[in-house]
Formats: structure tokens, sequence, C-alpha cells
């Protein structure tokens, strides 16, 4: 090993592989082992066998089709919102100066403190699911894009001024193309957060989806299940996350080339 | 005839944290023909940039008016095209959408687009390459692609601030070859702003000397060299004559720089 030298891509894999191989060694220790009560921590295998139930028998698939489809809405309202919002912000001064401290602000409340007053105002329905994502999301996205739009090449602006673009090609066609990457890598970022938020809003009051299984389980001390819910919530962040990836490569390739 | 006229154009840059207002050039004033080909040549820091995006209208003058054909410059404009230092292609067009950018932006219809810059990538010599980005370009075709992106909008005057200075010696040569070929064949009016003395020369029709702090116009030197000039022109006695002539011009001022620095 020396440093920033590259490896191979089948050393890459062979590594990221080491890694889980050594968790799950480390935990069958701890289970198999006895050093760890079972009341508290369920052996790799029984974690496999309750997720068969889970998904055989007790319509976990459901939940998980619940718990992506709030993540999707609540990701797409907050964007659909913010990224205009963002755009604008970064490409005049006068808007960013008169949303900027407010969105700010607006960034640090925990949309999880939220979930009481949502509760309040829109009941324990899918809207109320939805509006915590939104507001965990909407005010992070707009804020990075912001940044991201304003950061914009001064003098690709400038060579597009010269070339006769006028106020609208500017935004369309430099602000838009130039920071749309940027734009593409902020939603794949804020999408892994907005994973977070889904789980606590199913912790409370909710009847369906894979945060209401693991309070579920964890009031019959399976922590089997929870582990599971928990493992399924991370493999699902895990493919979100490639397939975004995979989407970006493909949607700019002029970024790689 | 007069195509742009700078008439008495001053810029001082504010006061900013403390700091006294920075006059970065004095009360300017030059003609350029239609057809000229003027090189500007100075140390950094004469204003020559400055005076440069004055005229794209990138910046405003503190006093005084530039008017291009009777008209005076108010903001940037299709017809005054710029070549910046910097490579300012568009990362997410390729070569051949860069260079119809301009074209677009004004509406001309795709086949046209193509066709106009289909004829400026073979100018330049970037046959072959109509569909690469601009990262898989090396910076001489980068600013190749540049200059035919100018061209390709027939901008009435062609703005070039230093468009060679990050390139090698080598390509440097190649691209003033280059970029002369043109200016003789289509007759553009160019303003070319440089610090390189040959290049100055080997390109200009006339070389307006600037000072710096404050810049200023300090000569102006007629290049009565025949055209068409090819490279082997700048081992002719009387090309070494104005490139001794302008080195002692220069070597002052960049002797008064050094000492204020």
């Amino acid at each position: 090993m020396r440093p920033l030298e590259p490896t191979t891509s089948k050393q890459r894999v062979a590594y990221g592989l080491a890694f889980f191989v050594l968790f799950v060694a480390l935990w069958s220790w701890a289970t198999f082992g006895g050093h760890v009560s079972k009341t508290f921590l369920a052996n790799p295998l029984a974690m496999v066998q309750e997720g068969y139930e889970l998904l055989a028998k007790q319509g976990f698939l459901f939940d998980i089709g619940m718990t992506i489809w709030r993540v999707i809405g609540g990701f797409v309202l907050a964007a659909i919102i913010a990224v205009p919002l963002g755009v604008l912000m970064g490409a005049y001064k006068p808007i960013e100066a008169f949303l900027e401290p407010f969105v700010s602000f607006a960034r640090y409340l925990p949309a999880s403190a939220f979930i009481p007053l949502l509760i309040l105002w829109a009941g324990i329905g899918e809207l109320q699911k939805l509006l915590v994502i939104f507001i965990g999301a909407v005010f992070q996205i707009i804020l990075m894009i912001a940044v991201t739009v304003g950061a914009t090449r001064r003098d690709l602006v400038e060579a597009a001024y010269t070339l006769g673009a006028r106020d609208r090609g500017i935004i369309r066609r430099v602000l838009l193309p130039s920071a749309a990457p940027e734009i593409a890598e902020i939603l794949r970022l804020v999408l892994g957060w907005a994973w977070t938020y889904v789980i606590v809003a199913e912790l409370i009051g909710s009847s369906s989806g894979i945060g209401h299984m693991i309070t579920d389980s964890q009031a019959l001390l399976n922590t089997g299940q929870i582990i599971f819910g928990i493992i399924v919530i991370g493999l699902i962040g895990l493919i979100s996350d490639f397939l975004f990836k995979a989407f970006n490569a493909w949607l700019f390739p002029w970024k790689l080339a | 005839m007069t195509l742009l006229r700078i008439d008495q154009v001053s810029r001082t840059f504010p006061a900013r944290a403390g700091n006294a207002p920075t006059r970065a050039l004095e009360p300017t004033t030059l003609d350029v023909g239609d057809n000229d080909f003027v090189t500007i040549l100075g140390p950094s820091g004469c204003g020559k940039s400055t005076l440069l995006r004055i005229i794209a209208g990138l910046d405003r003058p503190t006093s005084g008016r530039v008017t291009l054909d009777g008209r005076e410059v108010t903001g940037p404009g299709a017809d005054r095209g710029m070549v910046f230092q910097s490579y300012t292609l568009f990362p997410w067009l390729t070569v051949r959408e860069n260079i119809a950018f301009g074209l677009r932006e004004r509406g001309a219809p795709e086949k046209k687009r193509h066709d106009i810059a289909d004829a400026f990538i073979r100018r330049v010599g970037l046959s072959g390459f109509e569909n690469h980005w601009p990262k898989q370009l090396s910076g001489g075709m980068q600013q190749r692609t540049a200059i035919a992106r100018a061209l390709a909008n027939d901008p009435k005057i062609l703005l070039l601030d230093e468009p060679f200075g990050a390139l090698d010696n080598q390509t440097r040569a190649l691209m003033q070859e280059m970029l002369l070929g043109i200016w003789e064949r289509d007759q553009k009016t160019v303003l070319f702003v440089t610090h390189d003395i040959e290049e100055a020369i080997f390109l200009g029709s006339r070389v307006i000397v600037m000072s710096a702090r404050p810049g200023r116009i300090k000569a102006e030197i007629a290049v009565d060299l025949p055209h068409p000039r090819s490279y082997k022109i700048k081992t002719t006695p009387e090309f070494v004559a104005l490139k001794e002539r302008l080195v002692e011009e220069i070597r002052t001022e960049a002797l008064k720089v050094a000492e204020q620095a």
C-alpha cells in the first residue's frame, strides 16, 4: 500500500466483500458463541429465517412497497418545488437575498420534530408521511442547488453573452446544463437522507411500512426481524444509489469523457 | 473607414476593504478601421484586458464611450465575438454544438447551424472531431474551436484576449499562422491582446503598446510587413528591427511595474 496508489477493479470488489464477510463473522462469533444474549441480538441464521417468515407469510413485500412509494412520493414532491426555486435563487441574487435566510433557518428544523404537528394537521394517513419527507428534503435541495447554480463558471456565462445569448438563454443553455450533473448528485444525496426520514415517520402512527414492522417487532422482542428490516433498508438504499449513479453517468457523458 | 471608436475610455475599480480605488485604465482613445488587425501589447496589469472587456460590453467604462459602427456599446452582443485566454468551451456541448452556439441563440434552423459549424470545423482543421467533447481536446484544439465558435457568429469585430497565452510555443506558432491565414482570406476586423512581442508583430498591421499603472497607450507602431506572412518572416531583418524596438518599449514598462511591486 502506498498513498493514492490505485487498486485494480478485481481487488476493489474483493476488499469490499471482505468487509462484509468479516462483519458477519464477528456477528456470528458474538451470537453463536453465546457472548451476547439472544434477547438483545439474533444470530445471522435466525435473522435470515425471520426474514423468510416476513416475506413469505407476513406480507412484508407490501410494507417494503409502501415505504418505497412514500420515499419516492415525498422526494419527488420536494424536488418539483425545490429544483426550480434553487435554480432561480442561484441565478438571481435578489431572489436569493429574499429566500436564503429563511431557507437556511428552515433547513435546520428537524423533520422528525414536525411529526406530532403533521399528525395534528394531516392525520396519520399517507399525506402526513409524504409531508415529513417533503419537509426533510425540500430546504436542503433548494439551498444546495442555489449554491451550485450560483457557482457556475463566470467565464462560460461571459462567453455565452458575447455569443449573443440573452438572460433566458443564459439560464436555459448555460446555468442549467452546467449545474445539471451537480443537481443530479444533490438529488442522489438527499434521496439517501429521505430514507432515514421515512423510517422515523413510520415508527410513529403508522400501520404499514418497514418502520412500522420494526416497531411491531420491538414489542415482540424479535431482534431478527428488526435486523432484517434494517438490512432491507440498507440494500434498497444501495440499489437506488447505484441506479441513480448509472443514470447520471448515462445522462452526462461529457462529464466522464 | 472607422469601425470601432474608443473615445476617452477609462476604468477605475472602486475602493475595497480600505484600499484606494484602482485606476486600471487612463482615458484612452483608439480607432480601429474596417478589416484592420490591431494588436495591443503590454505587460500584465496594463489594463489591456480591461479595455477589451469594455469593448466586449462585459465591463462598463468609468468615463468615455465605445462605439461600433456609430452605435454605442452598452452591453455584450453577437456583433463582437470574443475569445478568452481561459478555455471557455461549454463542456456539455460537442465541438460542433459549441461552434453552433451563437447561431442557435439567434434561432437559426438546425440544418443551417450544422452546415456553418462544419464549414468552420474544416477551416480550423478539426475535421473528425465534430462530435468530441471539449475535455477530449488538447489546449490548442480547444482554442481553435473557440475561435471557430466566435467566427461562426459572423461578428463585426473579433476580440482576442491572449487566446494562445496558455499554449506551448510550438502550438502557439501554429495557431498564429492559422489565425493570420483566416484573416488574410476573410478580411475580418481583429483586436488582439497579448504580452508576447513576436506575436504582436507577426499578427498585427499595427501594434499598440500600453504602459502599466496607470494603463494607457504609450506608442503605436505600424507593421509594414507584406501579406501573406509565413513563419519565415520572423527571422527577417525588418521583423528583428521591429522586435528590438518593442523590446525596449516593453522593458521600461516591465521595469516600472517591478519597481512598484
